[in-house]
């Protein structure tokens, strides 16, 4: 297995980030028609004039009601297995975040299409829309609403120390195989602040300089699991689970 | 001493939910924690000047969180020195602002003259702190209940305020290492005193036994998040296999519960 990382900041994002960030007082809830055009803007603006099918059983993405931690809101988007081989990618759309679209999974064609997760950074009271895009570019839809606020500003690690000395370090496991043709799970740990820009350096006071991964690639045998595009919105510490179909079954590396 | 309520912060209670409280010296007042908002610091401040016009020297923020500490706003006058944590103006500066924000968005006017105040003297071990025939020690904590917890222990009369390191009925929340705090409960329940006080329970309870449902709570959550990731059970749905045991013993178990377990999860995660 091997993940490969470039990490770059923007400090143009940040600081228009920033611009967004100190608005000032909370601004009154949205109303339901307001969140509608707000995606019905956020569709055009990802998928321009594509057709965006409701997904119904199809795709499924889920979150909790009610964030426990809404700098660490675990999100997970299933796909039925009669579509699942079709899949080639997925959007993770967080509507009301700073910076909306959070995640742009794309896979290889060892990974299996039926569920991945990861965490991410939930601003506030927002629908989040999962897109799965088939390899002849159908795209279908599933929505939820997650009442979280504040993830993206909030303060990173608990343990400012320990953080620091862990960074860097990745942890990789597998889950058992009830069958040798059965996927094999597959947890994936990075050990990084994926900083925001929206954060408050302890030190300094300063906000810390958005410093978040923008692409990942994980392989297995050198063939791409998936390829991840990503943005701040990815939780401290990014974490992903996902299942892989070894062409060859003997080994999960 | 306040005995804070057992509720969520709230208007109705003005966030006065945590135990707040002052020690009176020959020459000098402490206060350990101000409260909970500019209101609650007033009230603390009438409470002490009621009993003594002795100066309030110090005022003791045992921790970064609002419950404990936006009454300090209402002690500037006295010019005192603002005693914290090594680690709390880092904390601070992370969380002040949100915290603020929150507090005035939850409370309106009644959060009026609620800041962030920073303290003026660190303390990274120990500091002993003299009101007058009556000596304070202050100690710094390792990350437990959040990264930035002091105690004091009243030498003259035994007394060992934990604040936050110590929950009593109400659940403990989880913001600083779950490990470290063990660790640190390890420490302490090794120091002898006649009476503790909780950051949240009754004012006044024995010790060092007060202290073994929260060392269960926590070991329980331990032990069973452990067992959750050994499982591949996902961080979301890891609470409704941890600690079940405890639900019964603790007030607001629902409202802090998942939110321990995830706190958890991420640390331990990495072991």
């Amino acid at each position: 297995m091997g993940v490969t990382l470039p990490m770059l900041g923007r400090a143009a994002l940040c600081s228009l980030l920033l611009g967004i960030a100190l608005l000032g007082p909370a601004r009154a809830e949205p109303t339901e028609a307001e969140r509608m055009t707000r995606w019905s803007d956020l569709k055009h603006t990802i998928f321009g004039d594509r057709v965006v099918e409701a997904a119904g059983d199809l795709v499924a993405i889920d979150a909790p009601a009610r964030a426990e931690d809404a700098a660490i809101v675990p999100v997970s988007i299933r796909v039925a297995g009669t579509l699942a081989p079709e899949i080639g990618g997925f959007y993770l759309i967080i509507d009301d975040n700073p910076s909306p679209l959070a995640a742009h999974f794309l896979l290889g064609p060892i990974a299996d299409a039926r569920e991945i997760a990861t965490r991410v950074r939930i601003d506030d009271y927002t629908y989040l829309h999962a897109v799965a895009e088939t390899a002849d570019g159908r795209l279908y839809m599933a929505a939820r609403f997650i009442k979280a606020a504040g993830g993206c500003s909030a303060p990173a690690s608990k343990d400012q120390a320990l953080a620091f000395e862990r960074r860097g370090k990745m942890k990789l496991s597998f889950a058992d195989r009830g069958r040798p043709d059965e996927p094999v799970k597959v947890k994936l740990l990075i050990s990084h602040p994926n900083s925001s820009g929206l954060q408050m350096d302890p030190v300094t006071r300063n906000y810390i300089p958005a410093d978040f991964m923008q692409t990942l690639d994980v392989t297995y045998n050198g063939q791409p699991i998936f390829r991840l595009e990503s943005d701040i919105a990815i939780s401290e510490d990014p974490s992903f689970n996902f299942s892989v179909r070894p062409s060859n079954p003997s080994g999960t590396g | 001493m306040h005995n804070g309520v057992h509720e969520e912060a709230a208007p109705a209670n003005d966030d006065a939910i945590a135990n707040i409280g002052f020690i009176v010296g020959d020459d000098a007042v402490a206060v350990i924690d101000p409260g909970g908002s500019a209101r609650e610091g007033r009230e603390l401040r009438a409470a002490i000047r009621a009993l003594t016009d002795r100066p309030i020297r110090y005022v003791i923020l045992t921790h970064v969180h609002p419950d404990h500490i936006f009454g300090a706003a209402a002690f500037g006058d006295d010019h005192p020195d603002f005693v914290a944590h090594v680690k709390l103006p880092g904390a601070l500066a992370q969380r002040g602002d949100y915290y603020l924000r929150r507090l005035r968005e939850a409370f309106g006017n009644e959060a009026e003259g609620s800041e962030v105040v920073m303290p003026t003297v660190l303390v990274s071990t120990r500091l002993d702190l003299d009101l007058g025939g009556r000596r304070l020690a202050v100690r710094a904590h390792g990350p437990a209940h959040t990264d930035n917890d002091l105690t004091v222990f009243d030498e003259k009369t035994r007394t060992f305020w934990l604040a936050d390191l110590l929950f009593v009925d109400r659940i403990p929340v989880i913001d600083g290492s779950l490990i470290g705090w063990l660790k640190q409960l390890d420490e302490l329940t090794t120091i002898s005193a006649k009476q503790a006080v909780p950051g949240h329970g009754p004012v006044s309870v024995p010790w060092p036994a007060t202290a073994e449902p929260e060392r269960r709570y926590l070991a329980a959550v331990a032990d069973d998040t452990r067992a959750a990731i050994r499982s591949s059970v996902g961080i979301a749905d890891a609470y409704k296999h941890v600690a079940n045991s405890e639900r019964g013993h603790w007030l607001l178990f629902d409202e802090y519960h998942p939110r321990n377990v995830t706190a958890s999860y991420k640390e331990l995660e990495w072991e």
